[in-house]
């Protein structure tokens, strides 16, 4: 039967091409879209764990809107006193807490963002370096503006400070790549925060027991405390409620192109009128006329599944790399997702080509015959 | 094998618009014979040949095949005596131009599920003197070509008779001539049975006998 489908799909190129288009473009959106959507999800993941807190400790307003600007190095509205700090690393069960401020500003005239924080942070995040001096700067950064250690950064906002390079970091394939790391104080200066912080990230000393301080330290006023872990099942839970509209304009765009492909089965039917009827003079059974209806639409869905995977696979290549809450996510490609779009391109071409192989099937040779 | 039209009747349309086609018809084919329906256009012989080949079924009577009446048949019993027994034949060939000359022959035997179909078509079409065209397509073959790809077609899976409507209707004389001595020498010499459709008297006088149909009736 195999060479008879392509015997006819030699002789019906622009046919195959269109159909082919059609549902290739279906499974490439689906495909791109799942492959981005776990980058993205990843990209959270690796973010909020990359920060190495167990609690952080947020200014009064949305913890979650709150938490993306931490990541995205913005400043945002609201700010905690820097007085509150000596309280809060006195809460029993706090290891380190590690004081933040984030914001934009000019680094040798462009935009960056700068990360003020203190030498703490070294006990919290995976740096590999020892001492936390003049500037420590983010290997994206570095690469952007042609950068080196001893170099001296101009960095510029509501004033200017100048600020040699001490530490250029290794790649960490997260948010502190495009980072500049310096004083917490010059921070401040630059970014006319005066004495307030972004945010404290807490380490515990005994984990098991963050709950309880968690509780002790969303207590105290002004600010809040929330576990990481909690920020990210929330932005994963408004991130998968985008993905499954996502997904839904998908499935409508699918159905479509079921509806397409059906329409075109069946205009195939009628223009092969003459085939159909000598292929049943000549002994073919109704199952015969119907399997060879279905396989031809298999083939043809399965041809354009493969061509839409990869060409969502090439389309992810060139998709905004930041497109998910500002993170950097490199789209995440698995087997799973290669058979979920190849089941849902058979599932096209079954479905479409029912009702056409069952017309196909019904045609009398005796009526066509008598017809031509 | 045999094929028998017994006081066949058969009409198309209902009411005021039913036309009967054929009208008491009588007819047996079998192997080996060689037969040829006659008659002017319209006269009902091309609806005799498709009673003959298990494609329409009689409005009045009963058409057998090996005694047992196609009525009592299911639509895929009919299509495996049309594949398996009967080959057909007709005039304006009904290739698909979408096949090669090989691959339309070898059409009917991959319906059957025949092992070694290439090799069996492209004899088929060595007996028709086309073994040097296997990879043609019909828009590449002359008509007389055509034909005999379609004759090649319908003897690939071995039938007992062939049913010919009006085989060298699209034919000049020289190659109508050379498909109907084709169709002879299978006749003595496969003993295949032939039942030919034809308006033309010349080439009906080839067959060892000829039927004469009018208004639906055999005449004589």
């Amino acid at each position: 039967m195999q060479w008879i489908i392509l015997a006819n799909a030699k002789k019906r190129k622009a046919r195959v091409v269109m159909t082919v288009a059609g549902i290739a473009i279906g499974v490439a959106t689906l495909f791109a879209l799942l492959a981005l959507s776990a980058g993205i999800e990843q990209a959270l993941d690796r973010e909020i764990s990359g920060m190495g807190a167990h609690i952080l400790l947020l200014p009064e307003g949305c913890p979650y809107e709150l938490t993306l600007s931490l990541m995205q190095g913005s400043d945002a509205f609201e700010h905690i006193p820097v007085e509150m700090l000596p309280t809060i690393q006195e809460v029993a069960n706090v290891e380190v807490a590690v004081p933040v401020a984030v914001g934009k500003a000019k680094v040798n005239g462009q935009l960056n963002s700068i990360y003020g924080t203190t030498p703490e942070i070294l006990g919290i995040r995976s740096w590999g370096i020892e001492s936390f001096e003049g500037a420590v700067v983010g290997s994206d950064v570095a690469e952007k503006l042609g950068l080196e250690v001893g170099d001296v950064l101009n960095i510029q906002l509501y004033s200017s400070v100048e600020l040699p390079i001490s530490t250029i970091l290794e790649p960490t394939f997260g948010r502190d790549d495009t980072f500049v790391f310096v004083p917490m104080e010059l921070a401040q200066e630059v970014l006319g925060l005066g004495n307030q912080l972004s945010a404290v990230l807490v380490r515990t000393e005994v984990v098991s027991e963050s709950t309880q301080t968690q509780y002790t330290l969303g207590r105290m006023s002004d600010i809040q405390a929330v576990p990481p872990s909690e920020v990210f099942d929330r932005l994963i839970e408004l991130f998968v409620s985008v993905k499954q509209t996502l997904i839904l304009i998908t499935a409508i765009a699918i159905v479509a192109g079921i509806l397409t492909t059906m329409n075109t089965m069946t205009m195939a039917v009628y223009e092969r009128k003459q085939e159909i009827g000598i292929l049943r003079a000549l002994g073919s059974t109704r199952f015969n006329v119907f399997k060879l209806f279905v396989a031809e639409s298999l083939f043809l869905s399965l041809l354009g599944g493969a061509v839409g995977l990869v060409g969502g696979y090439v389309a992810t290549l060139f998709l905004p790399q930041n497109s998910g809450f500002g993170l950097e996510a490199t789209p995440q490609f698995s087997f799973l997702y290669l058979v979920i779009c190849l089941a849902v391109a058979v599932v096209v071409g079954v479905s479409s080509s029912l009702y056409p192989a069952m017309a196909a099937a019904r045609t009398q040779p005796i009526k066509t015959l008598r017809e031509l | 094998m045999r094929i028998e039209l017994d006081n066949v009747w058969k009409s198309y349309g209902t009411g005021d618009a039913q036309f009967w086609a054929l009208q008491e018809v009588s007819f047996t084919a079998s192997d080996g014979d060689f037969v040829s329906i006659v008659g002017p256009s319209g006269s009902g012989k091309s609806t005799m040949l498709h009673l003959l080949g298990c494609l329409d079924l009689p409005t009045k009577g009963a058409v057998r095949v090996d005694d047992a009446s196609i009525e009592d048949l299911s639509d895929h019993q009919m299509s495996r005596i049309r594949r398996d027994k009967i080959g057909f034949v007709f005039q304006q060939y009904f290739l698909n131009a979408s096949m090669t000359a090989l691959q339309n022959v070898l059409l009917p035997m991959d319906l059957a599920g025949v092992d070694g179909g290439r090799k069996k078509a492209a004899a088929a079409l060595e007996v028709v003197g086309l073994g040097h065209r296997l990879g043609s397509f019909s828009s590449e073959l002359s008509g007389g070509e055509q034909q005999r790809v379609a004759i090649a077609r319908a003897l690939a899976n071995h039938p007992s008779i062939v049913l010919a409507d009006e085989p060298t209707g699209s034919l000049d004389s020289k190659t109508g001539k050379a498909v109907l001595d084709m169709l002879i020498s299978l006749n003595e010499e496969k003993d295949l049975g032939i039942v030919m459709v034809t308006h033309d008297e010349t080439v009906a006088s080839t067959a060892n006998e000829s039927i004469h149909v009018l208004d639906g009736r055999i005449s004589r």
